[in-house]
């Protein structure tokens, strides 16, 4: 069961904000390879957004989004209320032009490169 | 286990790091059809929901598809 305080806390987030990212760190100093994924597709866009740290209440605010939007890791991107996804689908509908549809702007030239991740993930062995 | 989940679906899944938890999913379930990506995602997640609570994996990255 949520905290019905935290809980009612980023439903007015969501509301308020029309594109809202919960992330681990900071769009500046990003604290997890998925939700620097999110930020640099977002940073791609030229897309205002709101950009929540969920770290310091990470178990808390897991039983929150899952009640509200029934999904518990993060990044979640919201656009216009809705959970648009994690990074997977954040990064698939950047690809096909539909994230760019979503949020009312144009798909960057030279969408391939600009997903690419400027550097490697941190702590991300190559086990191939 | 997203196969007992989903059966008929073909799973195939990749260990990014050699660690055995960051892994990726790729599933193509004929239950997919007619749902929405993010509800695609959620139920793979839900399948493996168990190993997440207990720290077995850390992250799963998922690419859905539905069976045709």
């Amino acid at each position: 069961m949520a905290d019905p305080q935290l809980k009612e806390k980023v439903e007015e987030l969501i509301a308020a904000n029309p594109v809202l990212l919960f992330m681990k760190g900071t769009p500046e100093m990003p604290r997890c390879g998925f939700s620097m994924r999110v930020v640099q597709v977002l940073d791609s866009m030229d897309v205002e957004y709101g950009a929540v740290d969920v770290l310091p209440a990470l178990q808390p605010l897991r039983e929150v989004t899952a009640e509200i939007s029934d999904w518990q890791t993060f990044p979640q991107l919201y656009v216009n209320g809705e959970l648009v996804g994690g990074a997977d689908l954040v990064e698939e509908m950047f690809d096909s032009g539909e994230l760019a549809e979503a949020l009312g702007v144009e798909q960057p030239e030279a969408a391939a490169q600009a997903g690419a991740p400027a550097q490697s993930p941190p702590l991300q062995i190559d086990g191939s | 286990m997203i196969e007992a989940a989903l059966p008929g679906a073909e799973v195939e899944v990749l260990d990014q790091t050699g660690t055995l938890d960051h892994l990726e999913a790729k599933v193509v379930a004929p239950q997919f059809e007619g749902l929405s990506r993010i509800d695609q995602h959620r139920m793979v997640k839900a399948a493996v929901k168990e190993r997440f609570d207990d720290g077995q994996i850390h992250a799963l990255s998922i690419m859905t598809e539905v069976a045709g």
